[in-house]
């Protein structure tokens, strides 16, 4: 008798156990330790063509890209100069952004990579596309590739180069020029960007050194 | 006497090789794509019990087309997530929250999937990944006098993350039920999932939920 009433609260419990969990799919936050990544994407040789390709400098400017907030974007900064330098040298227009959050201009782009000449300079948050002329800018000099190099990888990168993808350019992402406060942003970014559903025809992961002009 | 001679070529040899190794290791040092196997993801970011205004709420039902690669038979994670939604979409119609609804690709509104398809004339938009773009939901949002939207659907690494983000950036309150978003695999909703909840620039306007935690 005891022991079928304790069977009996047994059945009921395992009942509605079993009944919320099929009433419950579970979703990635009950999976969420057990998730891995996904192999190392390929990166790609990309031969460009200098007069139909924009090198976008997303948000290198001093208030976030310093040692103390974000270290990983200076340490960066060389090889994105490197491709600063060979971009100009082969005539490939440059265009940089900043942002309003904090606010930002073109004179507060960090030294080592600022701007030259009549470079132009938008600013929006995230979506470098989104309140700015970008679009018009690219579209006017006949730009159809964009080279995004910048950070912060999961703010200005990935949403302007996932824009840029739908608005039609092809988009080509240095895995060594974009730069997060730790390596899962930077991870995702990059995999994302590769991968994500209706764009990802329309990127090509490269490195800095696969980059031919 | 040759042979020491054939012994130190190879020493010298191999030590070259080493050396152009470490060198050409070390120009492309500190990549994401060297550390990659090095990476965990953070915690799982906490869901919230979340109350919603009907009158000034829309429920986004994104992609719910059950063809692949939406929500097709090579996505069985998208179909899992139906059941919930029905429930969401019946509670959000009784409390009168406006559902707007969206196709991508060759689609259109008659595709949706029947458990969850519109009715009457509730709203169908079409575009790829970001509903915003080349649509007239900022349009539709903003004469109907919405404030938050509730975002679901499919792909969670498309639709939901971009329209999510761009609702967010269009100064929209945003509510992303994570039984309501569905990719090809986990590490892309938890990315979608992390993104949402960390995001720079989304400012503390997205909130992470579970469908049966959004009271109207």
């Amino acid at each position: 008798m005891r022991v079928g009433g304790w069977m009996l609260v047994a059945g009921v419990t395992l009942a509605i156990g079993l009944g919320a969990s099929t009433l419950r799919a579970a979703s990635v936050i009950d999976n969420w330790a057990s998730v891995k990544a996904p192999p190392a994407p390929e990166l790609k040789p990309v031969k460009i063509d200098p007069k139909t390709t924009a090198l976008l400098m997303l948000d290198y400017i001093k208030q976030i890209c310093n040692a103390e907030r974000y270290p990983r974007c200076p340490q960066r900064l060389p090889t994105v100069k490197k491709l600063l330098d060979q971009a100009r040298a082969n005539g490939v227009m440059i265009v940089y952004t900043g942002t309003t959050t904090p606010n930002s201009e073109r004179a507060d782009i960090v030294p080592s990579v600022a701007p030259k000449g009549d470079e132009p300079f938008v600013k929006s948050v995230l979506d470098k596309f989104l309140n700015t002329d970008l679009e018009k800018i690219l579209k006017d000099k006949g730009i159809t590739t964009v080279i995004a190099v910048g950070q912060l990888a999961q703010g200005a990168v990935i949403t302007t180069g996932s824009e840029a993808a739908q608005r039609g350019f092809k988009v080509i992402v240095a895995v060594d020029g974009i730069a997060a406060q730790d390596d899962y942003y930077e991870q995702y970014t990059v995999w994302h960007l590769g991968n994500a559903p209706l764009l990802s025809n329309r990127v090509t992961l490269t490195s800095t050194d696969l980059i031919k002009f | 006497m040759g042979g020491r001679f054939a012994i130190i070529a190879v020493a010298l040899a191999v030590a070259a090789t080493m050396i152009c190794n470490s060198v050409s290791s070390s120009a492309s040092a500190n990549d994401i794509v060297d550390e990659w196997s090095k990476v965990s993801p953070p915690p799982a970011p906490a869901i919230k019990q979340v109350k919603v205004d009907p009158k000034t709420t829309a429920l986004l039902m994104l992609d719910f087309v059950p063809h692949d690669p939406y929500c097709g038979d090579r996505k069985p994670r998208c179909g899992a997530t139906l059941p919930a939604m029905k429930r969401l979409l019946g509670n959000a119609r009784i409390h009168g929250t406006a559902v707007i609804y969206s196709v991508a690709g060759k689609y259109e509104a008659s595709d949706i999937a029947k458990d969850v398809a519109p009715a009457g004339n509730e709203p169908v938009v079409k575009s790829k990944a970001d509903k915003f773009l080349n649509t007239d939901l900022e349009k539709i949002l903003k004469e109907k006098g919405i404030q938050t939207v509730v975002v679901t659907g499919t792909a969670a690494n498309g639709a939901v993350l971009y329209t999510a983000s761009g609702a967010a950036l269009r100064g929209l309150k945003v509510i992303v039920p994570v039984d309501g978003l569905s990719a090809n695999d986990l590490y892309e909703e938890q990315l979608t999932v992390w993104q949402l909840a960390n995001g720079p620039g989304f400012g503390g306007q997205v909130t992470i939920t579970r469908s049966d935690m959004i009271e109207f």
